[in-house]
């Protein structure tokens, strides 16, 4: 597209490249906590991830005035951005913190496979004929991926709080993915929607903590007594 | 009154040449400053240069040709680059288009190679340390270089520096698209790793787990030296006008050939080179460096930021 | 009708509650009633499984109501053994703040299989699957010891985020729908069905497929299954018995929503390939796994994942007689897994060991429960004359009308298989004489243990040797509504 053509639309352009922006940030903070040696940097980033989705939820809100989208945009900065993270801090601090690094394969390796991850949900499921309103429909393409490299981050790295952030980080993944293609889902879907992820959130938690009472330590490298 | 391009061609070179001593010489200052000493006068490179020049050229034992050659090549292939791109004007000069971004980065690594060789000639053990290290990273950086080039060829069609410089100035959506920014990033941080910045490096200083570019220079005596320290500030200000007139604020150039318009440029560029030198300083003032096995995870980074560049712009998303 | 949608969805709700503070008797008596009142309300359905409820955001038809019964008779069994379970303990104090937590927390991980089923909103669905992940991850690890941890941890975090990638299905369903339905609907499924025909076929095969290996990572399909040997083996025995027999059905009952809405929408062929992978991988898997096993509660879980590709198979091929016998399957399963794990649970109270090669003479020491253990897993491999029998008999039938019989020869060599190795691991436990040294008498921990593995034999025996009219339309009703024989 040449750059006249891009200026004269650049109403529409700079909000779709501003949502882009946010998405690629989301994907970018999966990276940071596939990388980040510490426990509590990770649920900052993941505080942050969700700054980013509730920061997109809200620019679709005002962009397509989804009025309901507000509500969610509101819970999930209280939820994702502030209750969820305190609650994870909370539980690290309590629990002795280990510096042992929990990757279990090199940094640069792992970004080499999450880029291939990237990759797959890029291409190969934005290969499927979605078609935004909200969003730019690449968009879905990027949240696949952030879909695949919170897996990689669960699968990476061995120890529980960096599991639990997969599983939140993968949620933030699939809400973006909803803002793309299912933003008028309806409000007490939504709702169920949170309200499921605090129960897991508390869940997780009381996990955690009793397998930091059993093992005594935050890494999973000791459960290894079962094999499928 | 329009002066011929070839002139203009010729100015850029010098601006370079003239001023990059001036521009590390603020930048020390301003490093200084935000360390609480009171630091060097801004002018000191220059005198630190005419003193070395007046010195005599100590050559080590195994040395060959090639060491006494080397900064001189060196010097030649940093100051080759200005003509590639743009440093004063936004229209293409005459030689702009006898080479893409890919040469002068070829140009930038063959004075890089050529100081590797010289100082690897020693014998001496830490130059050659110094050398290898450059090398390794070299490499693992190079990747990234390219996928930064493959985004410019992706959004421009060519892969001309003007063109890229040309894209950005011409809308803003342009330049704040995913894409770009990503490639902006990437391209910082890969100037912050080919100027010796700290988390990559602690420039000038000798500790010897973590130099790289300093160890080098060790065997150099006199004019030699001269001309290697002078190599280094023209790098850095080289590197600086791509990062600024190609990828993030090619404006303030001269859009005609009037000499006040030239003139406006060499006030404007310096001004954003020391604005872009400043950043760096702020970096390598408030981060600590990383241990030398875990530079990995930075080219890593880097190489992350590339390659998303290139995917989002393949997706249509750029 | 709709109060019996309403005491389904408030009653177990209010159970879990009020069994927080009532006396230990009161509990007890509770958990009885609460159960058996399930199991009679989805009885009482079984005649008339067209009900809607709260302005249709509850709504149950003869799909949902085989899956109620399934999980309402597992519900008032496994509540009666959980009885004789904690009573066979010491009775101090402490054990009983378990076992109220117990109870507390069956009830809620019924509560929410039950809710599923009667969910219109494919989304709701979705959230009902979600809670019983969170409740059961919690209840598995209730025994507190270092591998019941570990087996919750790995449980919740696979389940989780295989329920991640269902809930990316969903979302995906509900674009899909959007085309057709408008930006704002309430993604239930009968208005999804009716548009099925106009969606966007590509985005129904993802939703699909997203659909599939969510919801089949907790039905534990291979190769989603890893956590559900190590979850069925370390969690109490009443959890083991609900994993396995209900739970494991409702999020199959998820996978077939889905298959229904994608059959409508692209045809049968492609979500039938889908299953029929799924379900001969673990098969595959499970017949090979089950003959090494020493574990009497991961032997269990080892069939459980070969009943489960039994089922995915059994929707592959598509004939009504077999889609209805994949239904009685499930029935059957529950009934079947359900005494077993009863069985296993006694063992483990009598012998104080869930390792097979440690335990002599089950048969004689155990005077009601063993016996009754031997016949239950006897049905558990398909044997004449309990309800698995007949099912995998009709499932077996419906792939034989298919021209191209390989995956019948597939499914019966394998069958065969898990059912030597089943037998053959735990026949030498169970038949063996008694331990010479050291000969124990014989006893039962507790009359309501054998209680609940009677009822549950009784129910089994039922379904295979005459299955009550109205049970057998309903199968028939649900499974042509499964578009089966089209």
């Amino acid at each position: 597209m040449s750059p006249g053509v891009l200026a004269a639309e650049s109403g529409v352009g700079s909000f779709q490249s501003f949502s882009v922006a946010l998405t690629v940030a989301v994907l970018l903070c999966e990276f940071a906590m596939l990388r980040a040696p510490l426990s509590r940097s990770q649920v900052r980033i993941y505080a942050v991830q969700s700054l980013l989705v509730s920061g997109l939820a809200a620019d679709v809100a005002i962009a397509r005035h989804i009025p309901d989208l507000f509500a969610i945009v509101g819970l999930s900065l209280v939820l994702k951005v502030v209750v969820i993270p305190l609650i994870v801090l909370r539980l690290i601090s309590e629990a002795v913190v280990d510096l042992v690094p929990s990757h279990r394969l090199g940094v640069a390796t792992m970004v080499l496979l999450g880029l291939v991850a990237a990759g797959i949900g890029l291409f190969v499921v934005g290969a499927v004929h979605v078609h935004s309103r909200t969003l730019p429909t690449a968009s879905f393409g990027l949240s696949a991926s952030a879909v695949l490299v919170a897996f990689l981050l669960v699968v990476l790295r061995a120890d529980v709080v960096s599991q639990a952030v997969g599983f939140f980080a993968l949620e933030n993944a699939i809400s973006v993915a909803s803002l793309v293609v299912a933003a008028g889902l309806p409000l007490i879907v939504e709702v169920a929607f949170f309200f499921d992820l605090l129960v897991a959130v508390v869940v997780f938690g009381v996990l955690m903590r009793v397998h930091h009472r059993r093992t005594g330590t935050l890494s999973t490298s000791a459960l290894d007594e079962l094999r499928g | 009154m329009a002066l011929s391009p070839v002139v203009i061609q010729a100015a850029q070179v010098l601006t370079v040449a003239v001023f990059a001593p001036f521009v590390s010489g603020v930048l020390a200052k301003i490093e200084a400053l935000g360390q609480g000493r009171r630091g060097p006068r801004v002018l000191q490179p220059y005198y630190d240069l005419v003193k070395l020049l007046r010195k005599e050229i100590l050559v080590p034992e195994p040395a060959s040709w090639v060491f006494l050659v080397a900064p001189a090549l060196a010097v030649a292939c940093f100051l080759t680059v200005p003509i590639l791109i743009p440093v004063l004007t936004s229209y293409p000069l005459p030689l702009g288009i006898m080479g893409d971004i890919l040469a002068g980065g070829f140009v930038l690594s063959l004075g890089g190679f050529a100081l590797a060789l010289g100082s690897a000639e020693t014998g001496s053990p830490y130059p050659q340390l110094g050398s290898s290290r450059a090398m390794t990273f070299g490499a693992l950086i190079e990747p990234a270089i390219l996928f930064v080039t493959f985004t410019v060829a992706l959004t421009t069609g060519t892969d001309l520096p003007y063109a890229e410089g040309d894209a950005v100035r011409a809308s803003l959506a342009q330049a704040l698209s995913p894409a770009h920014v990503l490639v902006m990033v990437a391209f910082f941080l890969v100037v912050l790793n080919d100027t010796g910045r700290i988390p990559v490096e602690t420039h000038a200083s000798t500790l010897e787990l973590g130099m790289i570019d300093e160890a080098r220079t060790m065997e150099w005596s006199g004019p030699l030296l001269a001309l290697v320290r002078f190599g280094s500030m023209v790098k850095q200000f080289v590197l600086y006008v791509i990062l600024i007139d190609v990828f993030t604020a090619p404006w303030g150039l001269a859009g005609s050939r009037s000499p006040g318009a030239i003139g406006l440029a060499v006030v404007a560029l310096i001004g954003k080179a020391l604005a872009v030198g400043t950043v760096f300083t702020l970096i390598d003032n408030s981060f600590s460096k990383l241990r030398l096995f875990k530079l990995t995870e930075f080219m890593a980074a880097v190489f992350l930021l590339a390659v998303l560049a290139v995917m989002v712009d393949l997706a249509g998303l750029g | 009708m709709a109060y019996a949608l309403l005491a389904l969805l408030v009653a177990p709700a209010l159970a879990a509650v009020v069994s927080v503070f009532l006396p230990r008797w009161a509990v007890e008596a509770l958990a009885v009633v609460v159960g058996g009142g399930s199991f009679a309300v989805a009885i009482i359905l079984v005649g008339n499984p067209r009900v809607d409820a709260l302005n249709g955001w509850l709504s149950v038809d003869a799909l949902a109501v085989v899956f109620l019964l399934a999980v309402s008779f597992l519900y008032f069994l496994t509540m009666v053994f959980t009885i004789g379970y904690l009573r066979a303990e010491d009775q101090s104090t402490e054990t009983w703040r378990r076992g109220r937590l117990l109870f507390v927390g069956l009830h809620l991980f019924c509560w929410a299989m039950l809710v599923a089923p009667l969910m219109s909103s494919l989304a709701l669905l979705w959230v009902a699957i979600e809670v019983t992940t969170v409740v059961s991850a919690l209840l598995v690890a209730l025994d507190g010891t270092k591998r019941a941890s570990e087996a919750a941890w790995k449980y919740v975090l696979i389940a989780s985020m295989g329920l991640g990638i269902a809930l990316l299905g969903t979302v995906v369903l509900y674009y899909a729908g959007s085309a057709v339905l408008g930006t704002h609907y309430d993604l239930f499924f009968t208005q999804v069905l009716r548009a099925a025909h106009r969606l966007p076929p590509q985005v129904v095969r993802l939703a699909d497929v997203l659909a599939v290996v969510g919801f089949g990572t907790k039905v534990g399909w291979v190769p989603m299954h890893t956590w559900l040997p190590d979850a069925h083996s370390e969690a109490p025995t009443p959890v083991s018995t609900l994993l396995s027999g209900a739970l494991l059905a409702v999020s199959f009952y998820a996978v077939l929503r889905y298959f229904e809405i994608t059959e409508r929408a692209v045809g049968a062929g492609f979500p039938r390939a889908v299953l029929l992978g799924f379900g001969l991988a673990s098969l595959l898997l499970a017949a090979l796994s089950v003959a090494g096993q020493r574990d009497v509660k991961r032997l269990l879980a080892y069939s459980s994942i070969e009943h489960m590709g039994i089922l995915a198979v059994g929707m592959s091929f598509g004939a009504t007689v077999a889609v209805a016998g994949v239904l009685l399957q499930v029935l059957g399963h529950a009934a079947a897994k359900g005494t077993s794990f009863f069985g296993a649970g006694t063992l483990l109270r009598r012998f104080g060991t869930k390792d097979l090669g440690r335990i002599k003479g089950a048969i004689s020491l155990l005077p009601r429960s063993g016996p009754m253990l031997v016949l239950a897993l006897l049905g558990l491999s398909g044997l004449p004359p309990f309800g698995i029998f007949r099912s995998e008999l009709m499932i077996v039938e419906g792939g034989l009308l298919d021209p191209d019989g390989s995956a019948v020869v597939v499914v019966v060599v394998l069958v065969l298989l898990a059912f030597a190795g089943l037998l053959w691991t735990t026949g030498r436990a169970l038949l063996s004489p008694a331990a010479r040294p050291r000969p124990a008498r014989a006893s039962e921990p507790s009359r309501w243990m054998a209680g609940a593995m009677f009822l549950g034999l009784v129910g089994l025996a039922v379904l295979g040797v005459h299955p009550p009219e109205q049970l057998l339309v309903l199968l028939d009703h649900a499974a042509r509504q499964l578009g089966a024989g089209r």
